[in-house]
């Protein structure tokens, strides 16, 4: 099990928790926890996501993550920084 | 795409009229679509457009027809629909589109804002819909934010790695009034794509590529989409290695080159698939490591380190780990490359003769091939080769989905990019005719054949009535197994030849030449080898209408080589229960 906490600022607009949300889905990420709040700018709103990544890379999940349009930054509150995994990320399957 | 500041600018219109501005100053010469309730107020102001608008048989035939605009021009192609069904039909291609990085823009008309969520009538949330496909998408509810969510479509689909953007716009803000204001520079706080490579990044690749004994160019397509084809001919002199091209990728280097090994992948040749494999280097341009090419994953090159350059920083480790990522622009990242190259080599310059010798060895061991059918019937792969033979390399190559797409990728040779379209990544049974489609309209005066199946050619033929009315007189090919050709091979090898629901019975029913003639095309059939090069050439005698040949061929030919799905590629046959003869060769 390994927990990341990701505070992510995003577009104030309709849609943008379903585009988060609908991103870790079919990605199969795991969200633990989401927390979406205002910010003193009242066009970004502020999410904290608790993600248990369960085999997948932190950073791969923040690179599909900033590939939203509507997110405009993210960052890993707690642990620090982020390291790339000397490894193949996906395991083996027959398609 | 070229844009500018339209001279209507400020002045008072519908938010119809201000969507077709908007499309004007994007740029836009021509869009695929139909028409109806939602859209339609769209309509009216498209009528006295200058904007080509080709009236398409089904939203889906719009879509892929944009993508092959899109794929020959490199500008994005436009599609437009209605609200609901409409809509709903261009789901497909966008899912393509994405797949293959292709820039798209879709415009779709919604129900009036306060009808949205009550399930009115043709109502579907194709925005919430293709959020999983598309680069980006908007609901557009104010007509003042039509030329900003338009402005900014064309902005994302085109830049970075291109890929499709919907624009939804209720039909409320379609019809009130507006005042048209088309945004300056476009400045997107979530979208700011790298286009120039870390210099670092280049230094280290550069390092790394001097250093190898057996390195091995990964070309993949987003070398096309970047238009570097010509960088990547001088990168290849300067290092002299071999090179493979991915099924997006033909066309990105010449075939004809004596580096070029082929295509990588299940269905690639000896060669380029072992040439991955024992490898010590990779140097992946805009590839991205699909388990087509990898076949299982934890076998694939597994001595090769791996520089990855690519424009979007999330393929960089995604499948495989890169030693080497290089995020930015490939023709930027490649040109900065050269030099970095010339001096490390000239520092230190392994030899890469036995690499080559043992690559050359096995292709000329292992060249691609098949054996003409024992009754005298027509054989599928020389069909397509001739083809290719007759109508020459200047000519556009689209396909669709299955055994006679691999044919195509694997005998028709490719000297130019942007001359071989096809449905990569989803692998869309259809895509061949109103890919060939719009691709005629993106290069009219160059020969555009679509080499299609007996069951894609079902799925979408209703689009050579458009081509018909249009003037877009392209050339199909269907290779007519009466099959769903690549699942009866996996059935042949895979499930004991119980030909589960994959026989068409497409020799007699329909008649696809009649079909042809029926839709305002010449049909034309063909099924004896001495007629074959004769009904090519009948076919490329006719330009002022589109042609339909059914080549009717045997139906137990298979793709070869194959690595089957989820073995290793070091597991490929040449034949059914034939591998390589790996003993004599020196590797």
């Amino acid at each position: 099990m390994s927990i990341h906490t990701l505070e992510v600022l995003v577009e104030n607009e309709p849609g943008v928790l379903a585009r988060v949300a609908g991103l870790f889905a079919r990605r199969a990420y795991n969200i633990d926890t989401l927390v979406v709040g205002p910010t003193e700018n009242s066009e970004i709103s502020k999410m904290v996501i608790q993600v248990n990544l369960e085999g997948h890379s932190l950073e791969q999940v923040m690179a599909q993550l900033d590939k939203l349009i509507t997110v405009i930054s993210i960052k890993e509150l707690i642990d620090g920084a982020v390291k790339s995994s000397k490894h193949d990320t996906q395991p083996d399957y027959q398609n | 795409m070229t844009t500018h500041v339209p001279t209507v600018n400020g002045t008072a219109m519908t938010g119809a009229t201000s969507l077709v501005k908007s499309l004007e100053a994007a740029g836009v010469d021509v869009m695929f679509g139909i028409p109806g309730g939602a859209i339609l107020p769209a309509y009216d102001p498209i009528f006295d457009s200058t904007i080509r608008h080709i009236l398409v048989r089904h939203e889906q035939g719009a879509g892929h027809a944009a993508t092959g605009y899109a794929q020959v021009t490199g500008r994005a192609g436009v599609c437009i629909a209605t609200s609901g069904p409409g809509a709903t039909n261009l789901v497909t291609p966008l899912m393509d589109a994405a797949m293959d990085s292709v820039p798209l823009v879709a415009i779709t008309g919604q129900v009036p804002s306060a009808a949205i969520g009550t399930d009115a009538f043709q109502e579907a949330d194709i925005r919430g819909i293709t959020m999983p496909f598309t680069k980006h998408n908007y609901l557009v509810t104010d007509p003042n934010d039509i030329p900003r969510a338009i402005a900014e479509a064309f902005h994302i689909a085109t830049s970075g790695r291109p890929g499709p953007v919907l624009v939804d716009i209720a039909k409320d803000a379609l019809q009130k009034q507006t005042t048209f204001t088309w945004p300056g520079k476009i400045e997107l706080a979530g979208y700011q794509p790298k286009f120039t490579p870390d210099n670092s990044a280049i230094l280290d690749a550069a390092k790394l590529i001097a250093q190898s004994k057996k390195p091995v160019f990964y070309i993949g397509g987003g070398v096309i989409k970047a238009n570097a084809s010509k960088e990547l001919a001088q990168l290849v002199e300067i290092l002299g290695a071999p090179v493979v091209t991915t099924l997006m990728a033909r066309g990105a280097f010449p075939d004809s080159h004596p580096l070029h090994l082929g295509m990588p992948g299940m269905h690639g040749t000896v060669a380029a698939v072992t040439a991955l494999q024992k490898a010590d280097l990779l140097i992946t341009l805009g590839a991205r490591f699909d388990d087509r090419v990898t076949g299982k994953l934890s076998t694939f090159a597994v001595n090769a380190k791996v520089i990855h350059a690519d424009i979007d920083p999330a393929e960089i480790n995604k499948n495989k780990f890169a030693d080497v990522p290089v995020v930015g622009d490939l023709r930027e990242t490649i040109t900065a490359l050269i030099p970095a190259l010339k001096a490390e080599l000239s520092k230190n310059r392994a030899d890469l003769t036995p690499w080559l010798a043992s690559m050359n060895n096995l292709r000329a061991t292992y060249p691609l091939g098949y054996a003409l059918p024992d009754d005298g019937s027509l054989s599928p792969q020389l069909v397509i080769e001739r083809i290719g033979k007759i109508s020459g390399t200047d000519t556009i190559f689209t396909s669709g989905v299955g055994q006679h797409q691999m044919w195509a990728s694997q005998f028709i040779s490719y000297e130019k990019p942007r001359t071989w379209l096809n449905s990569g990544g989803a692998g869309t049974m259809g895509y061949g005719v109103p890919a060939a489609m719009g691709a005629k309209v993106g290069a009219p005066d160059t020969t555009v054949w679509a080499i299609d199946g007996d069951g894609c050619f079902q799925m979408t033929n209703q689009e050579l009535v458009t081509c018909a009315l249009n003037n877009i007189p392209i050339k199909v090919a269907i290779i007519n197994n009466e099959s769903l050709g690549m699942v009866r091979q996996w059935q042949t090898l895979f499930y004991d030849g119980r030909y589960s629901n994959t026989n068409l019975d497409s020799k007699r029913v329909p008649n696809f030449p009649l079909l042809a003639e029926a839709m305002g095309c010449v049909g034309l059939a063909c099924d004896n080898p001495g007629d074959l090069d004769a009904t090519i050439e009948k076919a490329m005698s006719i330009n002022d209408q589109p042609v339909v040949i059914d080549f009717r061929v045997h139906r137990d030919a298979m793709v070869w080589p194959m690595v089957a799905a989820g073995t290793s590629n070091d597991e490929i046959m040449i034949a059914r229960a034939t591998a390589p003869d790996w003993d004599s060769q020196e590797l």
